[in-house]
């Protein structure tokens, strides 16, 4: 079935279409909710995080120039408020967080993504600081470029690189710390 | 920006395979390491998602913010509007509801109109006709008017000359019955007396014996 871009979909919902309005939000609301997930680790804060961006979102609508892509330009608006969030909050190592993102999986999934090292980055990846693990989600799990990362974040795109190969020395420690206790544990 | 950065930045832009990055960032363990920790990422950020999003109804949220009230509109007035223009169409055109037999027919067929029509064309075509008969007359009058014309000039002609030649007739015989006149005055008074005076050896003949002819 032919598919509505973005821009024709928010020109609609711009003139009161709601069943646009609604199409948008389907197609970008569970990127955005797993972003919140993998960045807040908890359900509740990814689902505030989703209300909170889709807010805005339907207040700015109108603002939205076609600059970048639309994709581009709502996640300026998540990481903004993920990072107020994060801000609010504080926070920091968190392993309930990863213990409640793990139960929520089905057991099918579980097996499928339950495999040692999989929770390890997980479990790592929340550990970063928040700008890093920022630019960790928005490079592997939204696919944006750095000079699209660098936009969202109105930072240059070499800063959004030296947080990148920041957050990837930092993982790589963290996990070497982590095979040397496990190593003393047994 | 170092080699070995621009061989992973290829890898993250999809240009290069993971094989051949990590075959040519083996040498180095920082790159290599690094490498190892973004593929445990990419292939954690490929697996499906299963955590269920929580229903939320933005639809309240966007009809505040976008939606207007329709506003109410109530139909009668075209409905009426529409039926008045039927009617009038009806009553205008030359459609004709008939009920014959038990069976109701409406017909587009008008005669008058038809007869109308045809006697309007049979006029218009006499008239072009007559027109062209006029048009012919009239040329044919004027070429009639015109040698008459010619003839008329001719005898106008002929008829000045005529006149002309006899009043030089007139001229001449009056001219030359004045003289007569003036020769008989002349020979009458004047000759004997002329003849008294002239010389027994005058060279003058009589004028018997001159010769000279009597006009």
């Amino acid at each position: 079935m032919f598919k509505r871009s973005d821009d024709s979909l928010i020109a609609k919902a711009l003139n009161g279409d709601q069943r646009a309005w609604q199409q948008l939000v389907n197609r970008h609301q569970s990127a955005l909710f797993y972003f919140g997930l993998r960045l807040l680790g908890s359900k509740e804060d990814a689902n505030d995080l989703l209300q909170d961006v889709l807010m805005v979102l339907c207040r700015n609508l109108g603002q939205y120039r076609g600059d970048s892509s639309f994709k581009s330009w709502l996640f300026g608006i998540a990481n903004y408020r993920a990072m107020d969030l994060l801000r609010k909050r504080k926070y920091s190592d968190n392993d309930d967080a990863l213990a409640e993102l793990a139960d929520d999986t089905p057991d099918l999934a579980q097996q499928l993504a339950s495999s040692q090292t999989q929770q390890q980055v997980r479990k790592q990846l929340l550990r970063l600081p928040a700008e890093q693990r920022l630019v960790m989600e928005l490079k592997f799990y939204q696919q944006f470029t750095f000079d699209e990362i660098a936009s969202q974040l109105a930072v240059s795109s070499n800063t959004v690189k030296s947080r990148f190969y920041a957050a990837l020395d930092k993982l790589r420690l963290q996990l070497e710390d982590d095979h040397v206790e496990q190593s003393a544990n047994f | 920006m170092s080699n070995n950065q621009q061989i992973f930045e290829l890898w993250l832009e999809g240009k290069i395979s993971a094989e051949h990055c990590a075959q040519q960032l083996q040498d180095d363990p920082v790159w290599y390491g690094r490498l190892q920790n973004a593929l445990a990422i990419n292939a954690d950020a490929k697996l499906p998602a299963f955590t269920a999003i929580p229903p939320f109804d933005s639809s309240a949220l966007f009809a505040s913010q976008w939606q207007r009230p329709k506003p109410q509109r109530s139909w009668w007035p075209q409905v009426s509007l529409a039926l008045s223009c039927a009617a009038m169409l009806i009553s205008l055109s030359p459609a004709q509801l008939r009920l014959q037999d038990g069976s109701l027919t409406l017909s587009w067929h008008n005669a008058k109109a038809e007869v109308d029509a045809a006697v309007s064309t049979a006029l218009t075509a006499y008239q072009q006709q007559q027109q062209q008969w006029l048009a012919q007359q009239l040329e044919l009058q004027q070429q009639n008017t015109s040698s008459q014309l010619v003839l008329l000039k001719d005898y106008l002609q002929d008829e000045l000359k005529h006149d002309q030649r006899s009043d030089m007739l007139q001229l001449v015989e009056y001219l030359n019955q004045q003289r007569q006149a003036d020769w008989q005055y002349w020979q009458e008074n004047y000759q004997p007396m002329q003849a008294g005076y002239r010389p027994a050896d005058s060279y003058y003949l009589t004028p018997t014996q001159s010769g000279v002819v009597k006009p």
